[in-house]
């Protein structure tokens, strides 16, 4: 009779399966500190904070005027950066679509020439390019608008944009381009109807990403927006810092104000997000 | 419905990349009348599909006309020409219900609501989808698509309709079953229809006409009978028909007041005597390279030493039901024979065939074209 087998594993085995868990772990550990510290301070006063810094206030002692006060300091520039926001992805994503159609579906004299150029676009630094975009935005007298973050936004995005979103187009089926054609579709409606409604998750991806750079921009703002008013909150949180840099719950409060939009924005679009990375990844 | 001529019509790919210019479509000419339903055939790459798809405007013309009706439509837009296609691949709209994918045509075109709604419901009784309208393609069978995508060309109404090799993708029983529902749709709407395929089988049960092509170049347009039994040349004679019909290589020679074919093959090949039909005509081949065609059917199996009889060997039996085919191996190569069911020839053994000659052809092995 042979001996029966052994099916736990060894120590070894064990160690191999928790191991990436207590690696996991750490990243999540480092990665949500900021937040939880910044969550924390948000409801504490001076005091409080240089008393004890790392863990939370009691419930009793938490300080809601921090958020009210942030929230009447920011609301304009939160409401500045999401018109620019919205507005560039919105444009952007549109834009986008037309052009990556353009050069998946048709090969003319020329065009792959004008390909390369926009590649070659991608590997400029956007810092290289700040000086003469100043010079530009002055030219056009565009300087100290929103418009200008929204135009140099759509333009700026759409390099990469391009870049998936004609891959993804290439590799829709031939066919029902040419279904649509003999239906009676011309190309606004082909874009339409086949490619925006077959494109949704990489659409929507690449809208997310536009909207995350958007919302996130702070050097070109910074240079060209003068007035309070125009402020938009990658600007508007710095200048917070520096006058008010003693009322950290406050400052901290505002943060999260900041962060929330994209917070939630992220998780009612995860899904949408992962399915459209997944599928620029492997289509084709 | 309307008629559709293709004029001197010239496909020429240009030059891209490491690949040179390539001409797919080399001036063909090619009457397809009102109500008729022409199948295009021929194997892979002989431009059959090139030329639909000009039809359809999906590709430009090189050179030639093509008039559908009394237009021609050279520089016409495929939405404009009044056709509709049916694709290899469905093409149906994933995201699109059965119903949208009927309707969208005809929403392009603004009709009424009721209208559309009315031809889908048409469409779908005639094709059997009236419970399926809801589904969306991934949710149907192969055939289901298939159907669907035939409706899709139906609710348009269009004066032709144009089929790309739409039965390959599904299975033997279906296509088969496929096959019969077209040609009844043809028969029930009488339209003209253009019917692209490379098997021989669907276009000589579907077709009103046939057009066999090769590398650009049609080499006969014909009734499918006649196709099978005058084919123009050796390479639709042995296109057309399943098993292919069987070429002998060999040389037309005089003995005495007659003429033989003696096939390849060195001393005690295998030597006919040509019936009057082909003799005269064989005049002018004497002492030259000749090819003797003959279709399965015409070859016997016949008792040992009766006349006309040759000994060969059975290579492989195909039984397939209703007949069984024979592959035989003679002094003058292998050919097939197409014979009753019934009785069982092993591998190996041996067995006479005599060829019926009054119904064979005789082709000229260098021009390869048909003298008998």
């Amino acid at each position: 009779m042979s001996a029966p087998v052994s099916t736990r594993p060894g120590r070894a085995g064990r160690l191999a399966a928790v191991l990436p868990h207590v690696v996991i772990g750490a990243i999540l550990l480092i990665e949500f500190f900021p937040l939880y510290m910044m969550l924390q301070v948000a409801f504490k006063d001076n005091a409080a904070f240089i008393d004890n810094p790392w863990l939370p206030a009691p419930l009793a002692d938490w300080r809601w005027e921090n958020w009210w006060f942030a929230l009447n300091l920011i609301g304009p520039y939160v409401a500045n950066t999401v018109f620019v926001a919205v507005t560039g992805t919105v444009c952007s994503v549109a834009l986008a679509v037309l052009g990556a159609y353009f050069f998946a579906r048709y090969r003319l004299p020329g065009s792959g020439v004008l390909w390369s150029l926009f590649m070659v676009l991608m590997l400029l630094p956007g810092i290289a390019n700040l000086v003469p975009l100043f010079t530009l935005l002055k030219e056009l007298s565009l300087l100290n608008t929103l418009w200008a973050l929204i135009a140099v936004g759509v333009a700026g995005g759409q390099v990469f944009n391009l870049f998936v979103l004609r891959n993804f187009i290439e590799d829709l089926p031939k066919d029902l381009f040419e279904a649509a054609e003999m239906d009676g579709a011309g190309h606004l409606q082909q874009i339409r109807h086949i490619v925006v409604p077959m494109s949704r998750s990489i659409l929507g991806t690449l809208a997310i990403m536009a909207f995350l750079g958007k919302w996130n921009e702070f050097l070109l703002p910074l240079v060209i927006l003068r007035d309070r008013e125009l402020f938009t909150l990658g600007v508007g949180l710095i200048y917070l810092d520096g006058e008010y840099v003693k009322q950290w719950g406050q400052i901290m409060a505002a943060y999260c104000f900041a962060a929330l939009p994209l917070i939630i924005l992220f998780l009612f679009t995860m899904r949408l997000f992962v399915k459209g990375l997944s599928q620029g990844a492997i289509k084709g | 419905m309307a008629r559709v001529v293709l004029e001197n019509l010239v496909k020429t790919f240009p030059a891209a990349g490491n690949s040179a210019a390539f001409t797919a479509v080399k001036g063909i000419n090619l009457t397809v009348e009102e109500g008729e339903f022409m199948v295009l055939v021929g194997p892979s790459g002989c431009g059959k599909s090139t030329t639909l798809r000009m039809i359809a405007g999906l590709e430009e013309v090189s050179s030639g006309s093509i008039r559908i009706g009394d237009q021609v439509v050279n520089g016409v837009l495929p939405k404009d020409r009044d056709i509709a296609m049916v694709f290899q691949n469905y093409a149906l709209y994933p995201h699109m219900s059965v119903y949208e994918n009927l309707a969208f045509g005809l929403k392009l075109r603004r009709l009424p609501k009721s209208e559309i709604a009315a031809r889908v419901q048409a469409a779908a009784d005639l094709l059997g989808l009236a419970d399926l309208l809801e589904r969306k393609p991934k949710a149907l069978s192969g055939g289901q698509r298939q159907r669907v995508a035939v409706g899709r060309a139906i609710v348009r109404r269009p004066k032709v309709f144009l089929f790309d090799e739409p039965l390959s993708n599904l299975d033997a029983k279906m296509r088969v079953q496929m096959r019969t529902e077209i040609a009844r749709l043809h028969a029930r709407l009488g339209a003209t229809m253009i019917y692209v395929t490379h098997d021989q089988v669907e276009a000589m049960t579907m077709g009103d006409r046939i057009c066999v092509m090769k590398e650009g170049q049609i080499l006969q347009v014909a009734e499918p009978l006649e196709l099978y039994q005058r084919p123009a040349n050796l390479f639709v004679a042995g296109f057309i028909g399943s098993p292919p019909m069987n070429f002998l290589r060999g040389a037309v020679v005089r003995s005495d007041n007659r003429r033989d074919f003696v096939a390849d093959g060195g001393v005690g090949a295998l030597r006919l005597a040509l019936p009057a039909r082909l003799a005269e005509p064989a005049r002018a081949l004497e002492g030259r390279a000749a090819v003797l065609g003959v279709r399965p059917e015409q070859v016997q199996l016949v008792a040992e030493g009766a006349p006309g009889g040759h000994p060969c060997t059975v290579e492989l039996a195909e039984p397939m039901g209703a007949e069984t085919f024979l592959h035989l191996r003679s002094a003058a190569g292998v050919f097939i024979a197409r014979v009753e069911a019934g009785v069982t020839h092993r591998q190996g053994s041996r067995v006479c065939a005599a060829f019926e000659l009054e119904r064979a052809h005789l082709f000229d092995a260098a021009s390869e074209i048909r003298l008998t």
